[in-house]
């Protein structure tokens, strides 16, 4: 599978090729660390010194190879691929080499970072019950009346939030039969087929 | 001076308390204590905001914390009747 590169994109990975290999590494290391912390303007005015460019032409430089790494590593594109899809930005074949082992040195680190992206619901963190028994209400005095209280603790992004929930046993058998069920159905053949092929 | 001032109190108070029910129990057993003996009572209110819109708050009390609550109900009746 090829990548699409816009004309916007060659153009700003043009500046590539007009500065030493070395320096392509070291923007390569910016972009990695822009994807993980975001942009760092000091970084782009202190290079655009030392190169005597613009801060803008150095940030589109980093910009436009942030971009065609994590395009790459996001649809796991395959070296030859990789390598075909650079070859239309007319680089020198050291380059397009250089190119082609920073995207397969970097490829994991970009994929974990991009997992990370991913909407994430709330996950159970802890449960907390209480058995009660209501002995008298508004409405009704001398009950016995047994009830379930749950406190059910959930995280999302390291915020923790809970929710007070309440059930009476009959509620509360059936809520466990149908969680069993649904562990069992781990075992069923058609489960185990899809896990065993997915590792 | 004082018509200022009662203007001024209803402006604060935007919600509106709609209903209260409650219910008393025992704890028995809990995941932390098996074996429990702990009376408490539970209140649910029923409160209204400014738009309208009805929530219910519920929280719990144990005996003592109801005994005090119950204690400032009554302050607040006593007060009432000399208005």
């Amino acid at each position: 599978m090829l990548l699409e590169l816009s004309e916007e994109h060659r153009e700003h990975l043009g500046f590539l090729p007009k500065v030493d290999h070395a320096v392509v590494a070291e923007f390569c290391r910016i972009a990695v660390e822009f994807l993980r912390k975001g942009a760092n303007p000091k970084v782009y005015e202190g290079a655009a010194r030392v190169l005597n460019v613009s801060s803008n032409t150095v940030q589109h430089g980093v910009e436009g190879l942030t971009y065609l790494l994590t395009e790459s590593s996001k649809l796991m594109i395959s070296e030859l691929d990789f390598q075909d899809s650079v070859l239309v930005l007319g680089f020198s074949e050291d380059l397009n080499k250089l190119l082609l082992q920073l995207y397969l040195d970097n490829r994991k680190e970009i994929r974990t970072i991009l997992s990370e992206l991913a909407p994430v619901l709330p996950s159970y963190h802890n449960l907390e019950w209480r058995l009660d028994v209501q002995l008298a209400s508004r409405c009704l005095r001398q009950q016995i009346k047994p009830a379930m209280t749950i406190k059910l603790h959930l995280s999302r992004d390291g915020e923790h939030s809970s929710q007070v929930l309440q059930t009476d046993p009959p509620t509360l058998l059936h809520l466990i039969q149908q969680l069993e069920q649904a562990l069992g159905e781990m075992k069923t053949n058609h489960c185990r087929r899809i896990v065993r092929n997915i590792k | 001076m004082s018509k200022g001032s009662s203007n001024h109190a209803k402006l604060e108070v935007t919600n509106k308390l709609l209903d209260l029910q409650w219910k008393m129990g025992m704890a028995v057993s809990s995941d932390n204590c098996r074996s429990l003996k702990s009376p408490y009572v539970a209140l649910m209110l029923k409160v209204a905001d400014q738009s309208g819109q009805i929530t219910n708050k519920s929280f719990e009390m144990t005996i003592p914390q109801f005994q005090h609550f119950f204690k400032q109900l009554k302050e607040m009746a006593a007060v009432i009747e000399t208005v």
